[in-house]
């Protein structure tokens, strides 16, 4: 891009000044995500700061001078955190499956399909994007709900008693999905750019099917792009409060919902952290995948 | 036709094609529409397809109550400033990532991403036990802070984006005619890469408007905005009060993606997710 002047003087400015430029942003997560993060570790593992009266103010308040897990412990032996964190686990990976299946399908009937339909697709899909996540679960509460207007209308053709998915799991999963579709059409569309055109009509010379040209040729070129989309989806989810909270079932919950009545209304601050902390390594967990993924999909393909 | 080995012309699969798209669109659109006959309905019972009565009752009741008027208010207080200030922060470090050489730059422009990374209620979680400490709970700063988590990728990312698209050639060729830094950013670089910061400004303000999670953690009681709000309306009041606020909730967004529709193309969309 800038031709950088060849006087070495010049260049230590210029980089200098770089680095100043955009430094704000680093310094902002510094103090946005990385403290809170670090305080959370501490916190949860018995580190309480004196200086504080909402730390201390925790009924079952946990302070030790060396490090401990008793907090995780004490929440990991709850049964109704155990009910938790598996429901939080089930909706979290049918919610990734279902975006990714949806998600592909849709990316690639709008890259390979020409004509009026396809391009009504890809405004469609843009939709959710645009909407509050409150609104859209409102929208899928009243649509979705027992009477609701999904059920008058069925009922205009004589079907009646349908179970309705909202306030239990499924509710949930189906808002994830609403929510998850831009994203990931997004995502994977922008690899499927990247597919040669060539390469498939080679394939199409020597007589391929579509599902062989489909697994064979197209999917292996957008696995990073299904990774990113599957990685994101999931810590989306796991990170998640609306949804769960006003679509999904009273108990069990999803860890976000427990956390934030954990934090407020149980004024129970240290639990809620520790509970933090879990989604942080569950997360962890998620990216190494990610990351273990695509450096082993670039080996292949060297 | 060169798409044949995906869409062999056949009825059938036209068929098929037209029953995914339809049920497509019902999902997508069909709850958004139960809010639009909602916000209408002075009455509607099961099994009736339309409401019993249709009136503006609940718009009336919406706009005669204090509270939901401050959540208004509130709401636009907090995006202008979200969007400024995320601006001020982020647009420097793009103009720099993209046109500066200096050590760690790509590890720092992908580093943004870790923001992403993270499950945003146990962050928020998080961030607001450290502001119990420095006494921002509850603050109008700490939901300007919290609101902005949202909005560093975008206003990063994109404006990157915008300003690597601007061919060299064209600065070196106003340096030329001997206009000088600041004029050549202001008359050539910035013109330029103004659809671009549109489209980040544009998302930046939807966020910070749409934000609830993180308010409703950090800012909670006194600092309760339109999507804060919405939590209440959804699970204490009748349908149409949620209904009403959903519209003027949505009317914002609407109006600026129907005013800035040139800007916002699928790639720029993209761009700012797209991993190179």
């Amino acid at each position: 891009m800038q031709v950088v002047a060849p006087v070495p003087s010049r260049s230590w400015r210029h980089a200098l000044t770089g680095l100043l430029l955009v430094s704000p942003p680093f310094l902002l997560m510094l103090f946005l995500i990385v403290a809170p993060t670090v305080q959370a570790i501490l916190y949860s593992t018995g580190q309480v700061p004196t200086d504080n009266i909402v730390f201390q103010s925790d009924i079952d308040l946990v302070s030790s001078a060396t490090p401990t897990l008793v907090v995780y412990q004490r929440l990991l032996s709850s049964p109704y955190v155990q009910a938790d964190l598996a429901m939080t686990f089930q909706v979290t990976i049918a919610s990734v499956v279902l975006v990714l299946v949806v998600g592909y399908i849709l990316a690639l009937y709008v890259r390979f399909s020409t004509g009026l339909l396809p391009s009504i697709v890809r405004v469609l899909y843009l939709i959710p994007m645009f909407i509050p996540v409150v609104i859209a679960s409102y929208g899928l509460i009243e649509f979705f709900v027992a009477n609701g207007f999904l059920q008058t209308i069925l009922a205009q053709f004589g079907i009646q008693n349908m179970p309705s998915p909202i306030y239990t799991p499924w509710g949930i999963v189906l808002g994830q999905v609403w929510t998850g579709i831009p994203f990931a059409v997004l995502l994977l569309g922008s690899g499927l750019d990247g597919v040669p055109q060539e390469l498939i009509e080679a394939a199409q010379d020597v007589g391929a099917s579509f599902g062989r040209i489909l697994w064979r040729i197209v999917t292996p070129q957008v696995v990073t792009p299904l990774l990113i989309v599957g990685t994101f989806t999931f810590i989306g989810v796991l990170g998640s409060y609306t949804v769960p909270y006003l679509i999904g079932p009273n108990a069990p919950q999803m860890l976000g919902v427990a956390m934030t009545a954990y934090n407020g209304s149980y004024q129970r601050p240290q639990p809620a952290v520790a509970m933090a902390v879990l989604t942080f390594l569950i997360a962890t967990v998620a990216g190494a995948i990610y990351v273990w993924g695509t450096s082993r999909t670039e080996r292949t393909a060297a | 036709m060169s798409y044949a080995w995906f869409l062999r012309i056949s009825a059938m699969r036209k068929a098929l094609a037209l029953i995914l798209v339809f049920a497509l669109s019902c999902f997508l659109l069909l709850p958004l529409f139960t809010l639009l006959i909602w916000a209408f309905a002075d009455q509607w019972t099961f099994p009736s397809l339309l409401p019993q009565q249709v009136g503006l009752r609940w718009w009336q009741w919406v706009f005669h109550n204090g509270d939901l008027g401050n959540a208004i208010k509130l709401s636009f207080e907090f995006a202008p400033i979200v969007t400024i200030a995320s601006a001020a922060i982020c647009l420097p470090a793009a103009y720099a990532f993209s046109r500066f050489r200096f050590p760690l730059r790509r590890p720092l422009f992908v580093s943004l991403l870790a923001i992403n990374a993270f499950p945003k209620i146990g962050l928020y979680i998080s961030v607001a036990a450290l502001f119990y400490r420095l006494n921002l709970m509850d603050t109008f700063l700490g939901v300007v802070l919290v609101q902005l988590i949202n909005t560093l990728v975008s206003m990063t990312w994109i404006p990157t984006a915008a300003f690597n698209s601007i061919a060299p050639e064209l600065e070196e060729a106003a340096h030329d005619v001997g206009a000088r830094g600041w004029r050549v950013f202001w008359r050539i670089t910035f013109p330029l890469a103004l659809p671009g910061i549109i489209v980040a400004s544009i998302l930046a303000f939807l966020a910070s408007l749409d934000e609830a999670q993180g308010t409703l953690v950090v800012g909670t009681p006194s600092h309760i905005t339109m999507p804060v709000i919405m939590y209440t309306l959804v699970s204490n009041y009748p349908q149409p009060v949620g209904a009403v606020f959903s519209i003027l909730l949505s009317l914002p967004s609407l109006v600026l993606l129907i005013s800035a529709r040139r800007f916002l193309t699928a790639g720029y969309l993209a761009a700012g997710f797209r991993v190179k």
